[in-house]
């Protein structure tokens, strides 16, 4: 060790194993998945250079301990729990925090951020910005700026359950996906493979034949591009006007995650990801978690700032070349000209879009609603989603969508 | 593992001499991973110098930076190694008009052995262990993220015709990443982790004196927080720090010793990349630029 003429080292005299699996411990309890392998390093840091600050301690810790950007927060907060509060208002971690949500911004005459959106501008500073994650059920106070949009009792409604769709529909919905596969749209990728009609050729299989004929290279081995089938990528309305139709629609995203490899999200006030917990092997638990995930549910609609959001997060360059599917009925509460903006960015990056809403199908139904007339130069299909039925129609759409 | 530097003030420092500032938790990050022999893992917004930290380690370490950019459709072919398949065939038909009997064993030796960059690291002779970056491994495609585990757990590779080569000296790994698709476990796993945040103004300011030291004071403040404004705006993509250094530089090499109006536009391309950012910029152009009549 280094430090002998250092400041007071804090964690003096500790038994540093111990120290830092109890810590580990900690972490996994608050859900961050922390591997042996880590507690390891953590150790060795430790016993690097025994840490003269929290600051450094901190640093070590979360450099070592944490392996995903996600996690961030939540070890900020069991740090925050378990080292002395006073001292870590000096932190570069309560720093950071508090330059997000403390400082008012000077230039807006009001402090509540409007959107979730703007908060996500760093509270008045240019760098300190953590990009807003999808999924912002971490966001307490991203609705307070829109109270109006939020029914009074959304926590009663959120208790309705999903009702079942019948196992035989559900089994029908994968057929239909795992059959229009087929026709899906394809692009080529890079990634190569044998054909006979190659323009390359492959020198290292070629050669590999010509062990059989004596070094002699009688046959030349083609290999061309393969083509890949494009993404499927489905954004689903969950909100109060769209309560009839989300558990069919919840049951064929899932049915296009496990058949398809699609990406899901779903958004009423707020975009959540679905893809990892709707993939879950039982259909009612999926819907569960599903439902559990989605805290807006039920709620009001913002679509515009929705979709901008998907674009803008790390999820949005999913949507790249990708079959984007979007389930709404088209009220927005946002103004309809930002739903054309963001509808434009979206047909420029996807490689083709299609949406399907419930009412499309009633008599007499024209997409003159503000925002549905909006979206609808952007889409290469307005499909209607009513029933079962329906649904399959959607599913060919995808097909035809090369 | 000799320890290159005593503690993360010292990766500082010596950062600092080359012209590239690091934060603290960058530091700690880049000296355990020196320390511990460990790859690092750099997440963070595009444009926040993950790459740029990369290249300045080998600069402060003295060491080659060898790189790997990665793309869809990445293989063992150009990420570990490859044959030399026109010399085989070669010394086939050499062997052939000498009439020699020529066996496996005398094709695969070393001597027809490509090095790409991962081999290249690991076999690297010299003063220096290498700094091996492995760019925006998020654009390969997620099973070759399972050809780096052996490498990055052990620091190996193993041929089949050849048996597994093993580094002398530990390669210095750093691995960038954009979060366009999220890593497996198993490689994050064997990786320190650290996300690079982007630097508070007063050390973007610093920064940017540093990368464009022909711009005047007042152009870098004013740049600065026009940056800081705009990353405000709704924008496809918000400028970063990268963008900002670039933008500084079309300025001061358009002779702006302050951020007039008319430079201001004629530069815009160096911030908005997309007709959308540019015209968002415009429309709110009167909002970012604090009042300065004398330069409408």
């Amino acid at each position: 060790m280094t430090n002998d003429s250092a400041p007071p080292a804090l964690l003096r005299g500790i038994d540093r194993a111990a120290f830092s699996t109890a810590f580990s411990l900690r972490l996994r309890a608050a859900g961050i998945a922390v591997g042996f392998s880590s507690i390891e390093a953590f150790a060795r840091a430790l016993s690097l250079r025994a840490p003269d600050s929290l600051s450094r301690l901190y640093w070590t810790a979360r450099i070592s301990l944490v392996h995903r950007m996600a996690d961030l927060e939540l070890f900020d907060a069991v740090f925050a729990a378990v080292f002395d509060d006073a001292v870590l208002s000096l932190d570069p971690n309560a720093r950071r925090r508090s330059l997000a949500s403390d400082t008012p911004d000077p230039d807006l005459p009001f402090a509540v951020p409007a959107t979730a959106d703007s908060q996500a501008g760093g509270g008045g500073l240019p760098w300190i910005t953590r990009p807003s994650v999808v999924g912002a059920e971490t966001d307490p106070e991203a609705p307070v700026g829109l109270p109006e949009l939020l029914p009074s009792d959304v926590e009663a409604l959120a208790d309705v359950p999903f009702e079942e769709l019948d196992p035989a529909d559900l089994a029908l919905l994968r057929r239909w996906i795992e059959s229009a596969l087929d026709e899906w749209p394809t692009r080529r990728s890079r990634r190569l493979a044998w054909h006979h009609s190659g323009r390359r050729i492959a020198m290292r299989a070629t050669l590999a034949q010509a062990r059989r004929t004596g070094w002699e290279s009688i046959e030349l081995v083609r290999v061309r591009p393969t083509r890949k089938r494009r993404r499927l990528v489905m954004v689903c309305d969950v909100s109060q006007s769209m309560q009839a139709q989300t558990t069919a629609y919840l049951h064929l995203m899932r049915a296009a995650v496990l058949s398809a490899d699609a990406e899901v999200f779903a958004f009423g006030t707020a975009l959540t990801r679905l893809t990892p917990v709707i993939a879950h092997r039982s259909p009612s638990v999926a819907i569960e978690l599903a439902t559990a995930k989605v805290n807006d549910r039920f709620g009001g609609t913002r679509i515009a700032s929705n979709l901008r959001a998907l674009l803008a997060s790390h999820h949005g360059g999913a949507t790249r070349g990708a079959v984007v599917i979007i389930a709404s009925d088209g009220w927005d509460s946002d103004d309809p000209a930002a739903l054309a903006a963001v509808m434009a960015r979206l047909r420029r990056r996807a490689h083709r879009v299609i949406w399907m809403n419930p009412r499309a199908a009633a008599p007499g139904f024209e997409p003159l609603v503000g925002a549905m007339a909006a979206a609808l130069p952007h889409c290469d299909e307005l499909l209607p989603a009513h029933n079962l039925r329906a649904l399959a129609g959607v599913i060919a759409a995808i097909g035809r969508a090369s | 593992m000799t320890a290159a530097f005593r503690d993360e003030i010292a990766v500082q420092q010596r950062l600092a001499e080359l012209d590239y500032l690091v934060d603290d938790g960058l530091a700690t990050a880049l000296y355990l991973a020196l320390t511990l022999g460990q790859p690092l893992l750099l997440e963070g917004e595009p444009g926040v110098g993950k790459t740029t930290a990369a290249k300045a380690l080998a600069r402060a370490l003295g060491a080659p930076l060898i790189r790997l950019q990665c793309y869809e459709g990445l293989t063992t072919n150009e990420a570990l190694y490859e044959w030399n398949y026109q010399r085989q065939l070669l010394a086939i038909r050499l062997a052939e008009s000498r009439e020699e009997k020529l066996a496996d064993a005398d094709l695969f030796t070393e001597e027809f052995l490509q090095e790409r960059p991962i081999l290249q690291a690991i076999r690297h002779q010299g003063p220096a262990a290498p700094v091996l970056l492995i760019d925006e491994i998020d654009r390969a495609d997620d099973e070759f993220e399972a050809l780096l585990l052996e490498f990055l757990g052990e620091a190996s590779i193993t041929i089949p015709e050849l048996g597994t080569f093993t580094a002398a000296r530990r390669p210095i790994v750093v691995l960038t990443s954009n979060r366009s698709r999220e890593l497996h476990d198993a490689l994050r796993r064997r990786c320190l982790y650290h996300w690079v945040e982007f630097p508070e103004p007063r050390r973007a300011v610093e920064i940017l004196r540093r990368s464009v030291p022909s711009a005047s004071e007042p152009l870098i403040a004013a740049a600065t927080d026009f940056v800081g404004r705009a990353r405000r705006l709704d924008l496809d993509k918000a400028p970063g720090l990268a963008e900002t250094i670039d933008w500084v530089s079309a300025l001061s090499a358009l002779g702006a010793a302050e951020l007039g109006r008319v430079d201001l536009i004629r530069t815009l391309g160096a911030i908005a990349k997309t007709l959308d950012d540019r015209e968002v910029i415009l429309g709110a152009l009167d909002e970012l630029v604090p009042a300065a009549p004398e330069n409408t």
